[in-house]
């Protein structure tokens, strides 16, 4: 009686094994990549109503986030202005009034414009929580943690973009080690600050005046260590009791 | 077997070709792979509804009403409420600047003049009037810098150094000329600490 099968089935089931797990592999490969926000949502550049320019408004002209996003300090949405606050520097006769690029703006405002609508300007949404997430604004500027952190360097982005990936544990990095993101209140909406820029003995003057130490221990107790975000940060967490929560129902609630 | 590792290396740079590297900035929303619970069918801020005519999800109040903790306007009261020393409609001094048809001196009974109000105008001063009004309220702006429009007002001169307090947050709440108003961004104690910042600047500057 001969063979039933043929001398090449010999290693089939390895090979077989060995494509599959190569092909496993690729695939895993592929999702680990981009099957997370910092694949699908970083980069998110949708084009605007109004092609609104921040590094020339924020950037070269220094104007601060809160004129327009005014109830960021308040809210736990951070507003996107009203058309009003466009209007008060490009109405009728002001700044680049009769602009093509304001036509929305003057549908929106104008009364007197042949294609005034009165619709609200329809701004795209570029960063969300899903919304099974809470998220609240005025905590995290109330406490140190500047625009930059999550939304990036806006005052250089002529069309913003998603800089972050707003992903649960990238959340979680900076609820779990704070400091390296606080800053003094002051400094919120500054987004080239570093840590050069604080001025020592003010920073430990007000340090003092928070805790009811004595500003020159708490600079003699630092002397020698390097003078760096984690250092600043680590003194506003004592200062201001940060304690960010890590439980579930901190933002699922 | 050796076809097979062909087919699955061009397959693999093709999709690496696809679907780019991390951070490429693209114009479509973002692909969600378990939309889950992500989009609910509520109310968000700012965010249209196809549930209201007018396809918004934020509603002005029904006319005739009032939102929780405002006083009613023009009712003869002098709108002192918590609520109304935010955004307010009432007419006393506090939220107008003005006695009848004049504007007052000085500082309603609300608002207290002190060091901390003085600094809280500065830096309210520096978000909403450094660019056009310029960092020592001289005029002279970031904006008078690049574009020609006419002359922003110099708050350090005899004119305006002569304006009583309720005059200039009168000017920020419905603003003067080409400035717009203000009552829509900026609170009804911050106008007043924007006032007691400028006047601080006029009597530095030693008007």
């Amino acid at each position: 009686m001969g063979n039933i099968f043929p001398r090449w089935t010999n290693l089939i089931a390895v090979k077989l094994l060995v494509c599959l797990g190569a092909l496993g592999t690729c695939v895993i490969a592929v999702a680990w990549y981009s099957w997370t926000p910092k694949y699908t949502r970083v980069g998110y550049m949708p084009q605007q109503p109004i092609p609104f320019d921040h590094s020339l408004h924020s950037g070269q002209l220094g104007m601060d986030c809160r004129y327009c996003h005014t109830h960021v300090e308040n809210s736990l949405h951070s507003n996107i202005p009203a058309a009003q606050v466009c209007w008060n520097c490009h109405g009728t006769g002001k700044v680049k009034s009769d602009s093509p690029k304001l036509e929305p703006l003057r549908q929106a405002m104008d009364e007197n414009y042949e294609n005034y609508t009165g619709e609200p300007i329809k701004w795209v949404q570029i960063h969300k929580t899903p919304d099974y997430a809470y998220f609240n604004h005025s905590v995290h500027v109330n406490r140190g943690v500047s625009c930059v952190e999550c939304h990036g360097r806006v005052d250089e982005m002529a069309v913003v973009y998603h800089a972050e990936p707003l992903s649960m544990s990238w959340c979680l990095d900076c609820h779990r080690n704070p400091a390296e993101n606080l800053r003094p209140l002051d400094q919120i909406t500054n987004l080239d600050w570093v840590a050069e820029d604080l001025d020592k003995d003010q920073f430990y003057a007000e340090l003092a005046g928070k805790t009811g130490a004595k500003a020159e221990e708490l600079k003699a107790a630092d002397e020698g260590k390097e003078w760096s975000r984690e250092l600043i940060g680590a003194h506003l967490k004592e200062a201001w009791q940060i304690h960010p929560p890590q439980d579930c129902s901190a933002c699922h609630r | 077997m050796r076809w097979f590792f062909l087919v699955l290396a061009i397959a693999m740079v093709a999709t690496i070709y696809a679907i780019g590297p991390r951070g490429e900035k693209f114009s479509d929303p973002p692909f969600e792979l378990f939309p889950d619970m992500d989009h609910q069918y509520k109310l968000r801020p700012q965010e249209p509804s196809e549930f209201f005519a007018d396809g918004q999800a934020a509603q002005k109040p029904v006319s005739g009403t009032v939102p929780l903790g405002y006083s009613l306007p023009h009712a003869g009261n002098d709108g002192n409420t918590g609520s109304d020393l935010e955004y307010s409609s009432g007419d006393g001094y506090a939220s107008t600047g003005q006695f009848g048809d004049n504007y007052g001196e000085g500082y309603p009974k609300e608002v207290e003049l002190t060091p901390a109000l003085v600094k809280r105008g500065q830096e309210r001063y520096q978000v909403f009037c450094t660019p056009c009004h310029g960092d020592s309220g001289n005029g002279q702006g970031i904006v008078s810098k690049y574009w020609a429009i006419p002359p922003t007002a110099n708050m350090l001169d005899a004119r305006v150094s002569a304006m009583p307090e309720g005059q200039i947050f009168s000017t920020i709440t419905h603003g003067k000329g080409l400035m717009g108003p203000y009552n829509g961004v900026i609170p009804v104690k911050d106008r007043w600490a924007i006032v007691s910042y400028v006047k601080s600047l006029q009597a530095a500057s030693g008007n």
